[in-house]
């Protein structure tokens, strides 16, 4: 029944980034209990050979005192990754054929993610928005209204300027000091080849990193009923273009582009969905717990 | 092939429609905001480039929608043949009256076989009876009664008029033209041909007339002599100095001997043989014409011995009179003028005209009645005169004015009215003299020597002709011959003189030819009408303002106009033979000898090549050869395919309607809302 919720169009009627994001988790895990895949709780999991540089903390002292055996006794729920989302905020993520924009659904979708992240599972969430440049950073944290600064800054996240990936991510190289999950959310309308190389570096401090790309329906299969001059939000540039190539060409291109990114990001080792602004959101939901439960 | 409403095709302009709408229309495209224009290619695809390719076959169907409605609307039709109903067409039987069906039975054999045409017509036919002569006169209405038919053929008889076969195509052009339906004419005529008009279009029939000729007569041409021409006097004043000649003509005769014979009032006065030339011309001469004073009828004839016997007279009429007076009036020291024109008028005139010369000063009690016309040469002269002379012009009298220097000392000339301004003196200029500058050859004063060549004249007083006309002038436009009419009468104005001192006109020929026209136009001897020939116009009056009433008496001593016609009527066609009596109001009588017009004399036959063409002129070549056959079958009738315009639109408007269907389906499949 709360599974509704999750489709954008109804999301969209709501105002209060908070109660969309609890909504979409709350419908999102009641989904949950019917699949034993992906069941999380603080439940022992395992014992592991203490190795130099664990930390003591982490050491079972009572199998220490009964078999003086230094082990470290891990449990599920104390896996600690945090959770950095990166939100593209360019011009580009205004594109809407439908009620919810690009910018919007990446908003639900972030939104949904740090709920679930810091209210479910008590990871530390960060954010960082940026366009060409990092436009807002927040810190990791699991300090409490740690949740409110993270919807309060998505809230404020509007598109204003051009992507480019480069120089925004080489500061976030310096914010992702701790090993955690980095989600990116943008529409990757680049070369997938450039995206990929300004991305992978994240994943050399032990990042787990996956690219939710947001498209609209209307860049996937645009459809035009007779020829149309279309001007790009981010260049201003303007081109006339018919609906044959729009309906032939162009679907081949983006086909190809976005096999191209997920080729090259599943080789970088980076996780690559796409997001479609017309589809609920439990994807970008499924896909954080996936690599959460992966790291435990 | 045509169109029966070709003014429908003006809705081809709608074509532009399209075209514009297609190619010409600007493509305006309301800009949409895309998140990146990375996966599109900027092409060289103008709208206009862009559309041709794409709405081609749309186009296409559209302007043949629209080209397929207008050709509908203008109703597209092809002649197609079918089957002729005989009751649909009318019938017109026309038997030929000319002058040359006097000749053996040719027009009983024409009626004989019109009355067998009528009688087997077919049931319920309208059919109209007509006769040919120089035109087309119908005798009946459109009507389905034998009877009226059959007594008008009866009444037909031959009369004296040329056939004219061209007046026939004429008058079938405007009947058609009036009413369009098909209609069968029956020519019955021998055939002449010199009934044929001198263009041969004037044949031309319209395709609704289907012309059949039935031929009378001998095949062959027949020989006929004729008297062509009669040369005689109309007015004599010496019985014995008169001459009277004849040409006898023979048309595919054998040469003969032929007696000519002159009869004046009924009596034989002279009779001469003459042998006459195989197929060729022979002139008779008669010496002398004793006539009795006042008109007589007259004719010269032949023993022709022929089967025209109509033609073997001419008819002629001679007037014998005493030399009319005329009345010089000059200066009592100009005795030059006298001498000039008494010599001019006796060379000239055959002796016609006694002159009588007075001075100016004697010429207050003159009576002006008694005389043909009056000169006056370069006088002033009394009032008492000027009065005489105004009632003598006014009342019909003539009047010849010389203004020589003279003259023009008055402020006005005399009787004409007319203002003197300033003379010309040419022997002081430089020139010494002027010439004949132009001149009207058609007036009849100047109709046998207009030129006057090599005539100097030193003096031309100088007057405003005001309306009248100027029959000459000088080469610096003076005018030197005006002609005034004044009530009745006419009056020449000579504005130089006639004494050899303000020109040397009396020393040259054309002096003499000029007195003596004008002799003859001033007399009234120019418009007797003593011989004419049948078909031409009696003139009754000259002036028409004037009611005055002119009586005509044809040869059965009829009055063939009524009383408004006589009052009016400004001529009289003759349609007859014979002596016509015209009264005219001022006294005169004159007697025209009418003649039938000699071509119909001439037998010879049409070649049937002619037939065929004319026959054939309405259908093309296929109506030709229908009428040689009709031709070559007396009478009767036979069904025959005739063209029908059959129209075909509706097959268009079809066309139209599966052109609307595939545009409907082309435009949807171009225009309507794509979906995947």
């Amino acid at each position: 029944m709360l599974q509704r919720f999750l489709n954008p169009s109804v999301l969209a009627s709501v105002s209060n980034l908070e109660l969309i994001a609890k909504t979409v988790v709350d419908g999102f895990v009641s989904g949950l209990h019917e699949s034993p895949d992906f069941g999380f709780s603080q439940e022992f999991a395992e014992y592991r050979q203490y190795n130099p540089g664990d930390d003591l903390r982490h050491v079972d002292w009572n199998v220490f005192a009964r078999s003086e055996k230094m082990v470290l006794k891990r449990f599920r729920g104390e896996t600690n990754s945090p959770l950095t989302i990166l939100l593209d905020a360019s011009n580009s993520m205004r594109m809407a054929s439908h009620t919810v924009s690009k910018i919007d659904y990446a908003r639900y979708a972030a939104a949904s993610i740090a709920y679930l992240a810091g209210k479910q599972q008590r990871d530390a969430v960060g954010l960082i928005v940026f366009d060409d440049q990092v436009r807002n950073y927040i810190q990791p944290s699991t300090r409490q209204g740690q949740l409110h600064r993270i919807l309060h800054g998505l809230e404020h996240a509007e598109p204003a300027a051009r992507t480019d990936y480069a120089k925004p991510f080489a500061h976030c190289m310096e914010f992702l000091r701790r090993r955690g999950i980095v989600a990116v959310l943008s529409d990757f309308l680049d070369d997938p080849e450039m995206v990929i190389k300004t991305i992978e570096p994240l994943r050399y401090r032990g990042n787990e990193v996956v690219m939710l790309q947001v498209l609209d329906p209307q860049e996937l299969q645009p459809k035009f009923n007779s020829s149309v001059v279309l001007i790009d939000m981010e260049t201003d540039e303007s081109i006339e273009v018919t609906p044959e190539y729009a309906q032939t060409e162009y679907r081949e291109k983006m086909q190809r582009h976005l096999a191209a990114l997920e080729t090259k990001a599943r080789a970088a080792g980076i996780d690559y969905h796409l997001l479609v602004t017309d589809r609920p959101l439990d994807t970008a939901l499924r896909e954080y717990l996936a690599i959460r439960r992966g790291r435990m | 092939m045509g169109l029966l409403s070709p003014w429908f095709l003006a809705g081809l302009g709608a074509l532009a429609l399209p075209v514009y709408l297609h190619l010409l229309k600007r493509h305006k495209t309301t800009p949409v905001p895309f998140s990146s224009l990375m996966f599109f290619e900027r092409r060289t695809q103008s709208s206009i480039k862009h559309r041709r390719l794409k709405y081609l076959a749309l186009l296409a169907l559209r302007l043949l929608l629209l080209l397929l409605l207008t050709l509908a609307f203008a109703q597209p039709f092809i002649s197609r043949e079918a089957k002729a109903n005989p009751a649909e067409k009318r019938l017109l039987a026309v038997v030929d009256q000319s002058f040359s069906m006097r000749a053996g039975s040719r027009l009983a054999d024409a009626k004989s076989q019109a009355q067998t045409l009528v009688a087997s017509r077919a049931n319920g036919q309208l059919t109209q009876v007509a006769a040919l002569g120089s035109r087309l006169k119908m005798l009946t209405e459109p009507t389905v009664e034998s009877g009226a038919l059959k007594g008008a053929i009866d009444g037909i008889e031959a009369g004296d008029e040329v056939g004219a076969y061209g007046e026939l195509s004429r008058a079938l052009r405007m009947a058609i033209a009036n009413d369009p339906r098909p209609m069968e004419v029956h020519l019955f005529t021998d055939g002449q041909k010199s009934a044929l008009p001198s263009g041969f279009a004037d044949l031309a029939l319209p395709s609704a007339v289907a012309l059949k000729i039935h031929t009378v007569g001998p095949a062959k041409s027949e020989p006929n002599w004729a008297v062509e021409t009669v040369n005689a006097p109309s007015i004599l004043w010496d019985t014995k100095k008169a001459r009277v000649q004849a040409t006898i003509t023979g048309f595919d005769t054998p040469a003969s001997k032929r007696t000519a014979s002159l009869v004046v009032n009924g009596a034989i006065a002279a009779t001469k043989s003459i042998d006459v030339p195989a197929a060729g011309r022979a002139t008779v001469e008669f010496q002398g014409l004793e006539v009795p004073y006042g008109i007589s009828k007259c004719e010269v004839r032949i023993d022709a011995a022929d089967k025209l016997a109509a033609d073997d007279r001419v008819l002629f009429s001679v007037q014998r009179s005493d030399p009319k007076r005329v009345l010089l009036v000059h200066e009592g020291r100009d005795t030059r003028s006298p001498i000039y024109f008494r010599a001019a008028l006796g060379a000239a005139a055959e002796a016609a005209f006694t002159l009588d010369t007075i001075t100016a000063d004697q010429s207050s009690g003159v009576d002006t009645s008694k005389y043909a016309f009056i000169a006056m040469a370069d006088v002033i002269p009394p009032v008492a005169f000027v009065e005489k002379a105004q009632r003598y012009v006014a009342g019909g009298g003539s009047l010849l004015v010389a203004a020589g220097p003279n003259a023009a000392k008055q402020s006005k000339i005399p009787v004409l009215d007319l203002p003197v301004t300033e003379g010309q003196y040419y022997s002081r200029a430089g020139e010494r003299f002027s010439v004949v500058g132009e001149s009207d050859p058609t007036h009849p004063s100047l109709r046998r020597a207009a030129k006057w060549e090599g005539v100097k004249f030193f003096y031309a007083a100088g007057v405003d002709p005001q309306d009248s006309r100027v029959v000459a002038r000088l080469s610096d436009r003076t005018p030197l011959l005006i002609e005034r009419k004044i009530g009745e009468g006419r009056a020449l104005l000579f504005t130089s003189t006639i004494d050899n001192v303000a020109n040397d006109f009396p020393l040259h020929p054309s002096f003499v030819a000029f007195i003596d026209q004008s002799a003859r136009y001033l007399s009234g001897m120019e418009e007797r009408n003593a011989v004419t020939s049948v078909g031409s116009h009696l003139e009754l009056r000259s002036a028409k303002e004037r009611a005055v009433s002119v009586e005509v008496i044809d040869p059965d001593g009829k009055r063939p106009l009524s009383l408004r016609e006589s009052t009016q009527a400004q001529s009289f066609q003759v349609t007859r033979g014979g002596f016509f009596e015209v009264r005219r109001a001022n006294g005169r009588n004159e007697m025209a000898a009418v003649n039938p017009d000699r071509r119909e004399s001439d037998l010879g036959a049409l070649p049937a090549e002619t037939v065929q063409l004319w026959t054939g002129s309405g259908a093309g070549e296929a109506g030709a050869v229908a009428a040689k056959a009709a031709s070559d079958t007396p009478s009767g009738f036979q069904e025959e395919p005739v063209k029908k315009p059959w129209s075909f639109w509706w097959y268009f408007l079809l066309a139209a309607a599966l052109a609307t269907v595939g545009e409907s389906i082309f435009a949807n499949q171009y225009l309507g809302v794509q979906r995947e």
